[in-house]
């Protein structure tokens, strides 16, 4: 069944810097992270109705964009639009990143963390944050409306349940405010002591090996590619492996074959193979698609 | 439909006979595959009419040469009619242009008048003597050359009349380690080409089939963009000799035509089968790009002055549209 749900219309998209391990310490950013979130409009999006995955970065610094940030593959989901917001201020700058996706079929995602990486302002170090990952709960039309039902019925008892807590609090408040008249002796007030409000460390994950980040991406664009077995999946597979191995978009196979690395082995035949699923003619699809499938499966197990 | 004999197989043929000149061989191999012709741009000696020579041998097919001269006729090229005094009749004598692949050298020393003669004849594919038309072989390719060294007493071919030609091809001197192979083949005895790879009903086979090669409806808008942006190039930056920045659409008076978009399916098509493919992909595109509209652009005065290669404009152009 979770098989089945992976299924339908899946997307991997907009990986801007795949090849995260790769990045140059030189041209990252030099950034004190505040918070680096990872958020939705709805934990519970229904089935073809469009919701918003919201990437929400704090610096301390004044920025005009943020580089180096790379968005989860999201799979299961189509990709319908993307925006970007940065907002300075003197107390830094806020980068927003909405992106617009439609969920085609029932059942649980969990979104991966984003990335970023930067130069720590803190420390000088190179690091890679990690956002929180974000499950959701895609429903159905009809187990929206079942859904609805149970959500009144709970909604109910939560206010009865809500009321009487607030009873129980009033009580309490006023046994205490008799308690306390009756004391003699008042206790005095203990020196105040400056607090230090000390930040909360940004969540920074262990860094994944580049061929495992690689195979794990790998991995995900098979899966878009057997679940959707059309040429605009073939072609943001295509698109999502080019920017796996950093190629950038616009360029032919013969410059990203003479790219070092991608003009041998299984990396070659895979790049072939999905040139080949995005540009031949009909009749040939699905014959391409194994083979694009097969190449993927090769190159991935070749990573390991 | 099954082909015994592959349009690879000519190009191996040729490789044998001709050191080096990938682009002329490509070409002369595309214009067959195509349908069209080819124009060669370049100084005398880089073995022009032996690859025409050798195209003709080894097709089985009729070669022949018109050395294009200031006093050149248009019956010298089609044909014309003699009175038989014995039968006291006219005879037709046809020209030269009948046969598989024509070299007309030095195509821009013949005046305008000659030039159309041949440019009507490649465009219509038949040539009217007197009262009778006559079809031209088929297959029919004109391979022309321009020599840009001496350019006294020429006649410059006009746009419109450069734009029937499928291709233009600037043909280069050979590297030092292509001109040592050449004195290996050629010093020891008069090499002569291949014969007989394929036959002229292969080539017919071989066009039919790269007239199915399927262009993805991407591919077709890459070729739209390609020619679009030669008649409008405000957001394309060239470097002049003196590093000085300057915009593509200041260097162009106009882009290429349509037969420009038709021409650039034609050899995408067209290559990709040549390597064996039956759909044609972005990389076919770019790569017979910048033969298909060099011809096909109208470039001004401030080329000249400003120092920069119209090669450099059309690569920079074919660079500022992302493949898809």
């Amino acid at each position: 069944m979770a098989r089945k749900l992976t299924a339908p219309l899946i997307l991997v998209a907009a990986a801007w810097f795949a090849a995260t391990g790769t990045a140059q310490a030189q041209t990252l950013q030099r950034l004190t992270v505040e918070s680096f979130a990872l958020s939705a409009d709805t934990t519970q999006p229904q089935v073809e109705v469009p919701f918003h995955v919201i990437v929400t970065l704090r610096v301390r610094e004044n920025v005009s964009e943020i580089n180096n940030l790379q968005l989860p593959m999201l799979a299961q989901l189509e990709l319908l639009g993307d925006e970007r917001k940065t907002v300075s201020d003197p107390s830094g700058t806020r980068y927003q990143e909405v992106v617009t996706v439609v969920a085609h079929a029932d059942g649980r995602i969990v979104i991966a963390p984003a990335t970023l990486q930067a130069i720590d302002a803190r420390d000088g170090k190179p690091k890679q944050w990690f956002t929180n990952d974000l499950p959701l709960s895609v429903h159905s039309s009809a187990a929206r409306i079942a859904n609805g039902v149970a959500v009144g019925l709970f909604a109910h008892v939560a206010r009865i349940f809500a009321a009487l807590l607030w009873l129980a609090l009033v009580v309490g408040a006023v046994v205490l405010t008799l308690f306390l008249l009756r004391r003699r002796t008042p206790v005095a007030a203990p020196p105040a002591v400056p607090v230090s409000y000390q930040q909360a460390p940004v969540l920074q994950a262990p860094l994944l090996s580049e061929a495992e980040r690689r195979r794990r991406q790998i991995e995900d664009a098979l899966l878009v590619l057997r679940a959707e077995r059309t040429r605009s999946a073939a072609v943001r597979v295509r698109a999502a492996i080019w920017r796996v191995i950093g190629a950038p978009e616009g360029e032919t196979l013969a410059d990203v074959l003479r790219r070092p690395g991608c003009g041998e082995g299984t990396l070659r035949d895979l790049l072939v193979a999905l040139e080949r699923s995005a540009f031949t003619y009909d009749e040939d699809l699905p014959r391409a698609i194994d083979d694009a499938c097969a190449a993927l499966e090769r190159y991935s197990a070749s990573l390991t | 439909m099954t082909i015994d004999r592959q349009p690879g197989d000519l190009h191996d043929a040729l490789a044998k006979t001709i050191v080096g000149q990938e682009n002329v061989l490509e070409s002369l191999l595309l214009a067959l595959l195509c349908n069209g012709h080819v124009l060669l741009e370049g100084p005398p000696g880089l073995a022009k009419t032996l690859a025409c020579r050798s195209l003709a041998a080894a097709l089985e097919g009729d070669f022949k040469r018109i050395q294009f001269t200031p006093d050149l006729l248009p019956s010298d090229i089609v044909g014309t009619r003699i009175f038989d005094q014995r039968e006291s009749s006219f005879a037709t004598v046809l020209g030269p242009i009948f046969a598989n692949v024509v070299l007309a050298d030095e195509i821009n020393r013949a005046p305008a008048k000659v030039q159309s003669a041949l440019l009507e004849a490649m465009q219509e594919r038949q040539v009217t003597i007197g009262p009778e038309s006559h079809a031209l072989p088929d297959p029919f390719v004109v391979m022309a050359t321009m020599n840009p060294l001496d350019s006294e007493g020429t006649y410059a071919l006009p746009i419109a009349q450069m734009d029937r030609f499928l291709m233009k091809i600037n043909v280069g001197y050979p590297t030092r380690e292509e001109e040592l192979q050449i004195l290996d083949r050629f010093a020891m005895a008069d090499t002569q080409p291949v014969r007989c790879v394929a036959t002229l009903e292969d080539v017919r086979a071989w066009r039919a089939a790269a007239h199915a090669v399927h262009v993805d409806e991407k591919l077709k808008r890459y070729i739209v963009d390609l020619v679009a942006i030669t008649r409008a190039a405000q957001s394309v930056s060239v470097k002049s000799a003196g590093g000085a920045s300057l915009k593509a659409a200041e260097l162009i008076d106009y882009g290429a035509s349509p037969r420009a978009t038709l021409a650039l399916a034609f050899l995408a098509r067209g290559r990709a089968l040549l390597v064996g493919r039956d759909f044609a992909l972005p990389d076919d595109v770019r790569a017979v790009a910048a033969s298909a509209l060099r011809h096909r652009i109208g470039f001004n005065y401030r080329l000249a002055t400003e120092n920069v290669s119209a090669d450099a404009v059309i690569d920079a152009m074919i660079a500022a549209i992302p493949a898809p």
